[in-house]
């Protein structure tokens, strides 16, 4: 048996056929099992696998429109960034492509890979999207896409999602006018906002879904990119204008009391002849990129929870943001302080203009035909109106003046009489006629309505009136201003002032140019010659209070004005400069507002003067705007320094005109030996201000002018808070006040007024 | 009778069963289309190359067949003086994977040699059949007693401890031990044995489910919730539960005649494994109820052709080899396709010659080298 072969017994076979049938049996139960599936289940189970087909449908972003100024130079754009996803499942596939991976992220990224690990651990059965790098550019990324290419790669589990963000080149450069977008394409304040829907495209989408026959099909809408925008603004002008303002920040930060250069600084350029904005900057600035840096803060009011000043409780002084204090400010109060900081000072922030509306006044008064503009009138420092004595800012008087004089030298009393000439009637309707207390619809987030900051025919009275002449008692905003006051000078075509004047889609075609909008005629080209030459007479005129405003080698116009705030007598200013260029055929318009300079006294126009000067200096050779002036051997100088191009005429200048040149310079210098006539002239020097002293009172005044400087705060604290609660106020209880308080002050009109003007160089030929 | 002289006079012409070869290349080739069809999704995903796993199977097709019809031309008593070989080798494999494992989907199952993985338990499947054939040959009528028994089945201990401890891979561990009893059983002239056998097996069981089912928080570790998920799918759909009830997902959607090649939904991400061990639920769902019941007629023809080759063999050691494959064969069909079908609790068993698996293939061919090897031996005369 053990020799032979052993054989496969008969039993043995028995036995096989017994596996066998065992095993038929066992299939036909599980072929029973099977169509129980498929009879018991069937539909059920059909409609489970369709439902889980939906594809979760993927949408692709956008890209948001570029904002370009005028050049085509980029103010913001979105660019493609990649965040870093890790799909845990994925990677869990593979062991041996766990530790490689980790590695390539730690070396490409300088991910912290000890958090990721962690993650990955707790997560690894169920999690497939978590991001752990956010924001990269492409450059980033390029490499650790080529080792994932490579044919052995040891990456697994790591995909990258698309998403687009925002950058703006220019860092703080137009900030206010730019505005800023958050990556979920929300535009916040100035073109963001403003053009969030043009700029905005349309979602992509990629999804599934099931065709007739039950088969799952894959769409993908691509998505549609925003368009972008071209603005007026040229960037180069806008960084001009922002180097002067930062410069005259440098210049008077911290200099009186502590803090910026002035409170806001704002400047406007615009193009007289169509609207456009060339340029709107504010002071201070911040970085778009880092909007909610707070070191931007820093100088600026402190505002508390509610909005408004913080005063300190023990001193009574206003506070100022610190670089100590900052920290301490809750979220209400500093959300309020970047709302500050964020704000557009030029189209959202309404004060009252002073005297830089008292060509609008004149504009009217002889449009209307009240005034012929060759009648004069006789200053004497004061003026009764409707029972209250309402001072010019020269307390000694300038004597007897004409119209255009009343100009030049920024005389209220001259501008009250124009006033009264004219009517409350007449001055509400060309007040409306310029816009004023309606928005101009500039094309920018965050404009202000000032319709119940200015007066109407039914509540103005006289003394009203009289204030509002030159430009105290009501409040407007920058832009309406300079848009309003290009209507005065671009023979009377008021246009809606805009930023916008091209509309691109993605590929850059036009798809809308943005046409000057002419809305009205506010004046007939004759008062708009007439207030052109007026206005001239400000800057070239002998007693002009604007003569420091003027850039070598050009000749403009323009009006100077200094604007008392609420309450009355807190010696805080508004002064500003609203110039043109050049004087005879004007092209462009430029308004500089200067809300309390950091200086002891504030009420001199010339903190915006000389701002404007600067700028223009500037701005006027880079449009290509030929100078029509000649020079002094220091402007010259001046020039070269600056490395400008001098495109003056050749010539040697006279003796007169560098007298005026002098002036310019030098404005502060008291002149001797003048008419005897302008008493102040006389008064002694203080060495240590430069200002005169009145020997009757021992106030201040400017030796030039006779202007009363620095006036006095009142001993009664003037509880006015806004122009709403004006109107309810007995405006007589007002004026009381003040002119009981304070007799020598400049210039008190009640309620709001006090001594508009300001800029004040010249009030010399009293009478 | 004249035929018959004929093969008498040319005596050197051997049997072949080419309707077993038929019906291996048809499953070999359905195989292959299927796998093409199920991973092409996975395989452009993973490896940007829908063929990926196609091509490499084919490669192991191909070589296994090469070993087939190697083994095949060698006279399978050679084989009878290698089991002991074979048997050591397969256990040192298993060992190595100690050492040299290589972490695959959370288990340390194959082993790198010369840049091919390998699995280690496949080869065990291969050497335990020659074992046993050899012992049972050499035990003869000392297989009905006891001990003959427990030496038979006591052979396969060491190689299932091994697979189950080392690889942690109890479905192997089942289909060795399976392999085994049904080779012993076939060898044995008695039954009692094997039916308490079985009836302890089946208590046992039925009292350990019993008990999990009742006493569902109970630490029994991984298997206990693959039965509790047995027990209620659903109830587990998110979690461990998903592939199972994707794999019903993917039957029961199929219906009678399928959705049509390559139209199967479940394959796309849904169900994990799908070319490998729930191969079988995508060919009902893209090929219906009639495809599986397809699919289970050509293993039951092959089995047939196996149970003829046995009852034909020329000696006891050339039918128990066939007997293992039949075994093999068996156990793993069944255990596949119960698992698919949620008949038992969820445990990782590929389809012999259709799922995704170089191993597992080129040693079911070598089986099937051997069967033919037995065939060869036949004399017609012989085969009734």
């Amino acid at each position: 048996m053990s020799k032979q072969p052993k054989t496969f017994t008969n039993a043995m076979r028995a036995k096989l056929a017994i596996l066998y049938i065992l095993v038929l049996l066992v299939f036909v139960f599980l072929t029973y099992r099977l169509y129980a599936i498929t009879r018991d289940n069937g539909e059920r189970y059909k409609k489970q696998v369709l439902s889980q087909q939906k594809y979760d449908s993927m949408t692709i972003p956008y890209k948001r429109g570029s904002i370009l100024d005028s050049n085509g130079s980029v103010l913001a754009a979105s660019e493609k960034v990649y965040n870093v996803i890790l799909d845990s499942v994925d990677l869990n596939r593979d062991e041996a492509k766990i530790e490689p991976t980790f590695n390539a992220l730690r070396s490409e990224f300088g991910i912290n890979v000890t958090d990721v690990r962690g993650f990955f651990e707790s997560n690894k059965e169920t999690s497939r999207y978590r991001v752990i790098a956010r924001k990269l550019p492409y450059e980033k990324i390029q490499h650790f896409i080529e080792l994932q290419n490579a044919e052995d790669s040891l990456i697994a589990g790591v995909w990258f999602e698309e998403e687009y963000q925002r950058t703006y080149p220019g860092g703080s450069l137009a900030c206010d006018v730019v505005g800023f977008a958050s990556t979920d394409n929300v535009g916040t304040y100035g073109l963001e906002e403003y053009y969030n829907d043009v700029l905005s495209g349309t979602q992509g989408r990629q999804y599934g879904y099931m065709n007739e026959e039950g088969a799952l099909e894959r769409t993908t809408i691509s998505a549609e990119d925003g368009y972008s925008i071209v603005t007026t603004i040229d960037a180069n002008i806008q960084s001009m204008v922002e180097r002067h303002l930062r410069k005259f920040d440098e210049e008077y930060h911290d200099n009186a009391r502590p803090g910026n250069g002035a409170n806001n600084l704002g400047c406007v350029i615009m193009n007289i002849h169509t609207g456009e904005i060339l340029a709107m900057a504010s002071y201070p600035v911040f970085d778009l990129n880092n909007t909610r840096d707070t070191n931007a803060l820093i100088g600026m009011p402190m505002l508390d929870e509610k909005g408004k000043r913080v005063v300190d409780p023990e001193t009574g002084t206003k506070l100022t943001i610190t670089e100590e204090n900052v920290g301490s400010l809750t979220d209400e109060a500093m959300y309020q302080n970047l709302n500050a900081l964020w704000k557009n000072f030029c189209i959202s922030d309404a004060y009252e203009p002073g005297s830089v509306s008292k060509p609008l006044t004149v504009a009217g008064a002889l449009e209307s035909g009240s005034i012929t503009g060759n009648e004069s009138y006789n200053c004497q420092g004061v003026l009764e109106v409707g029972g209250h004595e309402i001072h010019c800012h020269n307390t000694y008087g300038d004597g007897i003046l004409t119209v255009t004089e009343g100009i030049e030298r920024s005389c209220n009393v001259v501008l009250m009489n124009v006033a009264a000439a004219e009517g409350v009637g007449n001055y509400v309707k060309f007040q409306h006629n310029f816009n004023l207390g309606l928005k101009t619809n500039i094309d920018l987030a965050g404009e202000s309505r000032t319709d119940t900051l200015v007066y109407s025919k039914d509540n103005m009275r006289s003394s009203e009136l009289a204030t509002c002449s030159f430009g105290q008692g009501y409040n407007c905003t920058m832009i309406q201003m300079i848009s309003a006051f290009s209507s005065l000078i671009n023979g009377g075509y008021y246009y809606e002032p805009h930023v916008v004047k091209k509309i691109l889609n993605s590929s850059g075609a036009t798809v809308q140019n943005i046409e000057p909008r002419l809305l009205r005629q506010t004046i007939s080209k004759e008062t708009s010659d007439r207030i052109v030459s007026m206005c001239n007479t400000v800057v070239t005129g002998e007693h002009g209070t604007g003569k420091t405003a003027r850039p070598a080698g050009y000749m403009i116009g323009g009006k100077t004005g200094t604007a008392q705030t609420l309450p009355r007598g807190n010696n805080e200013y508004v002064v500003s400069f609203m110039g043109y260029a050049p004087a005879n055929d004007p092209e462009i318009a430029i308004y500089v507002v200067v809300d309390r300079p950091n200086v002891h006294h504030q009420d001199d126009a010339k903190y915006a003067t000389r701002i404007v000067r600067s700028i223009l200096t500037e701005v006027l050779p880079y449009m290509g705007i030929f100078m029509t002036e000649e020079l002094s051997e220091k402007e010259k100088a001046e020039l070269e320094e600056l490395q400008l191009e001098i495109t003056a005429p050749e010539g040697l200048l006279t003796e007169e005109e560098e007298v005026g040149l002098e002036d310019v310079a030098e404005a502060d210098v008291p002149e001797e030996g003048e008419k005897s006539e302008e008493i102040w002239k006389t008064f002694a020097v203080d060495p240590r201000t430069g200002y005169a002293v009145d020997p009757n009172t021992g106030d201040y005044v400017d030796p030039v002018t006779g202007a009363a400087i620095g006036e006095k705060p009142l001993d009664e604290t003037i509880t006015v808070a806004g122009l709403e609660d004006l109107v309810e106020i007995s405006y007589d209880d007002i004026l009381a006040d003040l002119n009981d308080t304070k007799e020598e002050e400049t210039g008190d009109s009640g309620e709001d007024t006090e001594d508009g003007d300001s800029g004040d160089d010249g009030a010399k030929e009293g009478e | 009778m004249a035929n018959r002289f004929i093969f008498r006079k040319k005596s050197r012409v051997r049997y072949f069963d080419y309707t077993m070869l038929l019906t291996l290349i048809i499953l070999l080739v359905f195989g292959l289309v299927m796998l093409y069809s199920v991973s092409s999704y996975d395989g452009s995903v993973q490896f940007n190359d829908p063929a990926y796993y196609l091509r490499k199977q084919a490669i192991s097709t191909v070589l296994g067949l090469a070993v087939m019809f190697g083994v095949m031309m060698v006279p399978y008593h050679f084989f009878e003086r290698l089991a002991g070989w074979a048997y050591v080798i397969a256990l040192a494999l298993l060992g190595l994977v100690i050492k040299f494992g290589v972490m695959k989907n959370g288990a340390k199952r194959w082993i790198y040699v010369f840049g091919i993985s390998i699995q280690p338990a496949e080869i065990a499947k291969l050497a335990i059949i020659l074992m046993v054939s050899y012992i049972a040959v050499r035990l003869g009528k000392q297989i009905a007693t006891w001990k003959g028994f427990l030496i038979t089945m006591g052979v396969s201990l060491p190689m299932v401890a091994a697979i189950y401890f080392i690889t942690s891979n109890l479905s192997s561990a089942i289909i060795v031990f399976g392999i085994t009893f049904l080779m012993c059983f076939v060898a044995s002239p008695d039954y009692l044995k094997f039916i308490l056998m079985t009836l302890v097996i089946v208590a046992v069981a039925a009292a350990v489910v019993y008990f999990i089912a009742t006493h569902p928080d109970s630490d029994l570790g991984v298997r206990s919730t693959r039965i509790l998920i047995w027990l209620d799918p659903e109830k587990y759909a998110s979690g461990k539960g998903y592939q199972t009830l994707q794999a019903l997902y993917a039957i029961g959607s199929g219906g009678i005649f399928g959705k049509g090649i390559g139209q199967s939904m479940q394959k796309l991400g849904f169900l994990p494994e799908a070319q490998n061990d729930m191969i079988f639920s995508i060919i009902c769902e893209e090929l219906g109820f009639f495809g599986g019941l397809c699919v289970i007629a050509l293993f039951l023809l092959l089995l047939w052709r196996c149970v003829l080759t046995a009852n034909s063999a020329k000696d006891m050691y050339g039918a128990l080899l066939t007997v293992g494959f039949i075994g093999h064969i068996a156990i793993q069909v069944i255990l596949n396709i119960a698992v698919v079908t949620n008949t038992i609790p969820n445990t990782g068993i590929s389809l012999p010659f259709i799922s995704y698996g170089g191993s597992s293939v080129v040693s079911l061919l070598f089986e099937v080298g051997l069967v033919f090897s037995v065939q060869r031996s036949i004399m017609i005369k012989d085969y009734v």
